[in-house]
Parts: structure tokens; C-alpha cells; sequence
């Protein structure tokens, strides 16, 4: 959020700056560099925690690699890790169930979470309290989360077999047995963590649109479904842009839940890109090819977040405009 | 509970260490110190700290880890070990030591690693090569066949630490009320395993594991082999895999769940799901390794003095028994290790006499790689396991090879989706054939 903020208030700082035409003088530079000056240290942290490492893989995706008890050796430059990869099934399905699996969680979340915070803006006490109880999800460990789904899912003395055999009598589901019930269920487990996330951003969003412009709106004699989607809809698209974009970054690299809750399986069709990744480099010590599956991620979330900036470009960071 | 204990232990140790400072600040004190306390900072300068990375071995009862360190540092004071407990997965485990040693890393020292690891870490310099440490002589000390299996590339990496192997466990009440014998033929297993549980003698006929990890490739090996195919070709380089007696072993495993004998679930059971079934007393056959029958007769169990121990089965129409999986740990040295002689002084200890006795004998009951040990009447009669132990028919998983990872993954993934269902058996087979081939090639992923 901050990254986007910063772009933002960046861009309408210098268009209101720039409005009069006055020449960069002297306090312009100062403010300049004082504001290079505080974004400095973040700038070095995401250079050696994201760009040096992104950098480093694509090096590596490049090469012949060759891992040795003292290191890497870089055995000369090829394009095979890549071949490798677009040849394998394993890389299509991961990529396909990645790419689904974000699609249908975000649409979800998404959904579920502007529902909660609808209702949470309209809680006239115990908001707070209503507010804290939904971030527990968010706020646990994903593995311990997925920890207690596998308890929950598990066929043998598991929760939901309990209630299964209660209702219907007949034994318990295996859930996680079955390519499609597998995947649902790790679908439905990291809605129910990450929705609590998305309803607090549209909360945030809600809570900015000014009161006057649906009170203007029913005074016009629009019903409140109307008002809904004509006023508070449009309104909330900037704040809806940013929980899609935090939701698909976050999704697409899926890992710690189908790695937890079903190592991948049954088979590999739960293997996320992020567990291929994983598994090619440090399983089977194939760094070149595993790097060449950690750039392709990388590669295909940059270029879904450009696209979508792209067609949100009007709403994204000018929320503050808006209102 | 284990890290408690740990812990405590080295609580023990710097309160000792604190004792010893106090005792030496007041001889000092007392204006006759000097001697006694330069002694001492010789004494310790001596002293060297190993570290040894182990998954846990046993669940209940004392910890076989820290009692042998307990029995190795009395008769070798210089030198203290300090345990690291490794991730119980064994990929979690591989992944975790492939990233430090790979890193370069001094420590762990020696570190407890599968049997099927000599290939991949041999090939990557991530193990030290004994055989050029230790004499010929040292590896005479155990079982025969378990030096070759702890070997790459005429280099022997790992010091067989402890053997395991499948074994078939059964209920001897459930098989004496019902008057059926112990299954000799896995076509007798699963029928008296669908009838016990259609009956409603026990919830489930038979247990095994058939998730999709490691374990999963151990138990498909043993029905494979009872086709009398084998994986690779006697250069360990070639592919030999043969679709045809993979697809009746993986029709098999799946006509166990169909025929109702196995859970539908046993596609996401690993050893200790099908322990906690079997230990219930849910469940009538289970294959496992040797720790579940010290632990099927733990406190806890429901099961205590009604388990039987046999060789695994095998297909109609083959001789008896079947193949057993072999499985079991080495130790290994982190080649950037800095005490390399203490690292060999502590794996002499370990694979010694007394402390494979330790570890063959109850509550441990680990099946001992020492061939003295091993052949010891008096250890023979300890544990069920150790006396069918003769009668087992042993088969290796394809680890010659520094694919085995990718080779294992072919063969475990594509099994469950046989079990499970969602795979025909034939196209299993099929992919598992051709997984194979692409991870001999390095063509894959």
C-alpha cells in the first residue's frame, strides 16, 4: 500500500507543484532531496530483498547451474532451463491451477469481504470488537492455519467427518483424496483466512466516501440498491483496485497452505508454482530449471499487475482526489 | 517434550559449568588457585563440540538420540554433542540440509540422513566420502549389502546407523476369531481385509501408506518388485521400468480401496495415520516399518499383546514372501566440518557393539546395521520384528543415482492419483515410465 500511496501523492505533489510553472528553485531541490533522503533506506531493503533476489534468479535461469558443497558453479549460459521448463506438464498444471486458484479466491474474497465490511460500516456498537474477532484468521500463522484445516478435513477423526457422519450417517468424505474436492478445499480455507484482509481495505474505503453524496442521492429518490451501485460502487473502485492487486501478488504465489494441508497432492494436482519452484531447486537440486519456474512467476504476476494498473490507472492511488 | 528435555540438559550443564567457575574463583580466592585453574583451561581447550542433526527416531519412551550421546560422551569426555533435531518429513529434512550444506556451513557436523540420500549428496560434494577416511576394515562391521546401499559412485558416503524395512502387522485376535491364517498372498490379504471390515469385526482391513511423498514410492516398491520388474538397469544410468507389472501393481493398490479392504483415505495416510488407526485398534493389517510394533504395545495402545508380526505378502503364483521396502538412516559428515576426526570417533561409537545394543534393545528395538549385534541370539529374541527379520526378502528403492529425487516423485505422484482414483492405473504407469525416463535425461522437471 505504501509503494502505491507513495506513487500517488508523489505524482499529485508534483502536479500541484508543477500548476504554477514556477522553475525548480532552490527549496524544490531541497524538498527533493530530502524526500530521496527518507525514501533512501526503503529503497536499499527492497533492492536487497526483492530486486538483487528476482535479479539472481533470472541469472540462474540462465545458466547451467551446478550446485556443490561450496556453492553454485556457473557452468556458461543457456537457454534450456527454459525449454525444460515449457516442456513439462508438471510447469502447465501448476500454472494452470495457480492461475485458477487465484481467480476464483480474489472473486471471492472479494465478494465476502465488501459483504463484511457493508455490514461492519453499518455496526452502530461493537465494531471494534466485531473488527478484532474477523482478523483472527488473517492474523494466524498460515501453516498453523492450515495445521487446523488438516484436522479439520481429515477423513479418519476429523471435525467435518464428525458432522458428515451426524447428518448423513455414512462415513466421512476424504476431502483431500480427490483432485477437484482437494482443490475447493484449500480454496474455502484461505477465503476464510483472507477475507477478514479484504473487508478491512473496503472498510477503510467506505469509511472515506462522504456521507452527503448518498444522503444526496436518496433525497433524488434513488433506492438504496441504486445509490448502492451508482455512488458507493464507483467510489470504493480505487479501494477494490488495491485489495485485488495485495490479492493477486499474494495468491499467486501460493505456497504454505497446499504445502501444509496436501504436499501438492493427490498426485501434483494441488502444486502450486511457488511449490514447483520449491521443489525443482531444492529436492532435486536443479537450480537452473527451478530458477527458470521462479522467474516465470515473477514474470506472469508483473505483467497481470501492469495490465491491471494499467485498466485501473484512473482509480489507483487518487482515492484522496476523488473524495 | 523432547526439546524440554534437551533443554534441560544443557541447563544441567551450565549450572555444572557455573559450579566449577565458583569452586575455581574461590581456590583462586584462597591464594592457591593458579595451578588447578590453568589445568582446567587446558581440560577444556581440549574439548570439542560436535553437532549432530537427527530427525526423532522413537515417539515414546526415553529419546534413543540423547541416550546414546549420554553413552558416548562418558566414554569420550573431550567431546560433547550437541543435538539438532531435524524436521520429521524427510523431504522437509533433505531441503533443509541441501540449503546449509550447500550453503557452506560448518555445522551440523555429522548429520542423520535416509538411506537413499548417498546418490544425490555424493554427486553434489555434500557428504564426505569415508571410505577415504576410514580403513577397509572398519566397514567389514555390518550386514552385508548395507555398505553397497550407502554408496556412490565407488565411494561409500553414509555409515549405516540403523536398517529398517516394511513389514506386514496384524491382529492375532481379530484373525482367531474369524479362523483365517496370515495372509501369504496379497489376493488373500485384501479378501480377508474386506471381509473383517464388511463384517464389522474392525473399522478398516488394512492400512499402508499411499500419500503422495516419499513414503508412498517405498510401499509401491514392494508391489512392483512382487512382479519381479525392477526400475533401473545394472549401470543404475538406464531405465528398465516395466508398465506392465507397474499397472498391475497399481491396479492392485487401488482394488485395495475399491474391494473396500483399505480406507478411501489411505491415499493421504503416512506412517503415523496409519499407526494411530492401527494402534486404535481400527484397523486389522498394517504395513509399516519396524518402530510399530515397540510402539503398537505402548502405553496408550489398545492393541497391547494382540499384534503379530509377518513378512509382507506377495502376488498369486510368486514365491513367498514379498519384497520389503529398505529403508533406515546413515550418518553422514558435512564436508565443511571442522572436527572431522571427532565426527569419525563419534560414528565408530555409534556403529559400534554397545551402542547398536543400546539401540536393539528395548524400548528402542532398531533393527542394528553391526552384523555382530545383528547376529547375536540374544538380541534376536527382543523384539517380533528381529526373528522374521531371516525370512524377508529386501528390495532397494532406485537411489544409485543423483535423479532418485525426481525418479521417487515420479513414482509417488502418480501412484496416489492411481489410488486415489483419479488416474487410471495403465496411465499411471504410463507417466511414472516416462517421469522416469525424463529425470535419468535431466529433460524434466
Amino acid at each position: 500500500m505504501a509503494a502505491i500511496d507513495l506513487t500517488g501523492g508523489t505524482s499529485a505533489t508534483t502536479r500541484r507543484h508543477s500548476a504554477p510553472r514556477v522553475p525548480r528553485d532552490q527549496t524544490t531541490r531541497h524538498f527533493a532531496r530530502v524526500g530521496w533522503g527518507f525514501s533512501a533506506p526503503a529503497f536499499v531493503v527492497i533492492g536487497v530483498f526483492t530486486i538483487f533476489p528476482i535479479l539472481f534468479a533470472l541469472v540462474l535461469s540462465l545458466e547451467n547451474v551446478n550446485v556443490t558443497a561450496n556453492g553454485f558453479s556457473l557452468l556458461g549460459g543457456t537457454l534450456n532451463n527454459y525449454k525444460i521448463m515449457g516442456e513439462s506438464s508438471l510447469w502447465h498444471h501448476a500454472l494452470w491451477f495457480t492461475s485458477i486458484y487465484t481467480l476464483v479466491t480474489v472473486a471471492a474474497e472479494l465478494l465476502l469481504g465488501t459483504l463484511f465490511a457493508l455490514v461492519l460500516e453499518r455496526l452502530a456498537a461493537g465494531r471494534g470488537a466485531m473488527m478484532a474477532l474477523l482478523l483472527i484468521p488473517w492474523s494466524l500463522i498460515t501453516v498453523i492455519s492450515a495445521e487446523l484445516w488438516s484436522y479439520i478435513y481429515n477423513p479418519t477423526y476429523g471435525v467435518l467427518g464428525e458432522f458428515w457422519h451426524a447428518i448423513t450417517g455414512g462415513s466421512a468424505p476424504n476431502v483431500l483424496g480427490y483432485p477437484l474436492s482437494a482443490t475447493i478445499a484449500l480454496m474455502f480455507a484461505d477465503v476464510w483466512k483472507t477475507t477478514p484482509f479484504v473487508a478491512i481495505i473496503v472498510l477503510a474505503g467506505l469509511v472515506m466516501i462522504p456521507e452527503e453524496l448518498i444522503e444526496a442521492a436518496e433525497v433524488d429518490g434513488a433506492s438504496s440498491w441504486k445509490s448502492f451501485w451508482r455512488v458507493t460502487v464507483p467510489l470504493l473502485r480505487p479501494t477494490l483496485g488495491i485489495a485485488v492487486l495485495f490479492r493477486v501478488l499474494q495468491a499467486f504465489g501460493l505456497f504454505d497452505l497446499p504445502y501444509v494441508l496436501t504436499g501438492g497432492g493427490p498426485g501434483t494436482s494441488t502444486e502450486s508454482l511457488a511449490m514447483l519452484g520449491y521443489n525443482t531447486m531444492f529436492t532435486n537440486i536443479d537450480f537452473g530449471p527451478g530458477a527458470a519456474v521462479a522467474v516465470s512467476t515473477a514474470v506472469i504476476v508483473l505483467i497481470v499487475c501492469l495490465v491491471f494498473l494499467r485498466a485501473f490507472r484512473q482509480q489507483v492511488g487518487r482515492e484522496t482526489l476523488n473524495a | 517434550m523432547r526439546g524440554r528435555r534437551t533443554s534441560a540438559r544443557a541447563g544441567r550443564r551450565s549450572l555444572r559449568a557455573l559450579t566449577v567457575g565458583g569452586m575455581l574463583a574461590t581456590v583462586g580466592m584462597a591464594g592457591v588457585g593458579l595451578a588447578p585453574s590453568s589445568q582446567a583451561a587446558v581440560a577444556h581447550a581440549k574439548s570439542t563440540t560436535i553437532t549432530w542433526w537427527a530427525s526423532p527416531i522413537n515417539t515414546s519412551g526415553p529419546d534413543l538420540r540423547t541416550t546414546l550421546i549420554k553413552a558416548f560422551e562418558k566414554t569420550h569426555p573431550n567431546i560433547t554433542v550437541k543435538l539438532e533435531t531435524a524436521p520429521t518429513d524427510e523431504n522437509t529434512n533433505q531441503t533443509d540440509l541441501v540449503t546449509t550444506l550447500s550453503g557452506g556451513a560448518k555445522t551440523p557436523d555429522v548429520v542423520m540422513g535416509d538411506v537413499v540420500w548417498p546418490g544425490l549428496f555424493g554427486a553434489h560434494g555434500l557428504a564426505l566420502p569415508l571410505s577415504k577416511y576410514l580403513p577397509k576394515s572398519f566397514f567389514k562391521r555390518f550386514a552385508p549389502g548395507l555398505v553397497a546401499g550407502a554408496s556412490y559412485n565407488g565411494q561409500v558416503y553414509g555409515a549405516p546407523f540403523f536398517q529398517d524395512q516394511g513389514f506386514l502387522y496384524y491382529r492375532k485376535d481379530l484373525l482367531a476369531a474369524a479362523h483365517m491364517s496370515v495372509p501369504r498372498t496379497w489376493e488373500q490379504l485384501r479378501a480377508d481385509a474386506a471381509k473383517l471390515a464388511k463384517e464389522n469385526k474392525v473399522k478398516y482391513g488394512f492400512v499402508w501408506q499411499g500419500a503422495s511423498y516419499e513414503g508412498g514410492t517405498c510401499d509401491f516398491m514392494e508391489y512392483y518388485g512382487d512382479t519381479g520388474a525392477s526400475v533401473l538397469n545394472a549401470t543404475d544410468k538406464g531405465s528398465v521400468f516395466n508398465v506392465a507389472a507397474a499397472t498391475k501393481a497399481l491396479s492392485f493398490m487401488r482394488s485395495l480401496v475399491t474391494s473396500g479392504a483399505s480406507p478411501g483415505a489411505v491415499d493421504t495416510f503416512q506412517e503415523p495415520q496409519a499407526m494411530t488407526a492401527f494402534a486404535d485398534g481400527q484397523a486389522a493389517f498394517m504395513r509399516n516399518w519396524d518402530y510399530a510394533f515397540s510402539t503398537s504395545q505402548a502405553k496408550g495402545s489398545k492393541v497391547i499383546g494382540k499384534v503379530g508380526v509377518a513378512p509382507l505378502p506377495t502376488f498369486a503364483g510368486r514365491p513367498y514372501p514379498g519384497y520389503s521396502t529398505i529403508g533406515g538412516w546413515n550418518l553422514y559428515i558435512n564436508p565443511h566440518s571442522t572436527h572431522v576426526q571427532a565426527d569419525l570417533t563419534f560414528i565408530k561409537f555409534i556403529t559400534g557393539v554397545q551402542a547398536q545394543t543400546i539401540e536393539a534393545r528395548p524400548p528402542f528395538s532398531e533393527i542394528p546395521t553391526n552384523q555382530a549385534v545383528r547376529t547375536n541370539p540374544a538380541i534376536k529374541h527382543l523384539n517380533p520384528p528381529f526373528a522374521v527379520l531371516a525370512q524377508t526378502k529386501l528390495i532397494s528403492r532406485p537411489a544409485q543415482t543423483p535423479n532418485y529425487p525426481k525418479i521417487s516423485q515420479a513414482i509417488y505422484a502418480n501412484a496416489n492419483s492411481a489410488i486415489s482414483g483419479s488416474t487410471s492405473p495403465a496411465k499411471a504407469a504410463a507417466a511414472i515410465a516416462s517421469g522416469i525416463k525424463a529425470a535419468l535425461s535431466s529433460s524434466g522437471l
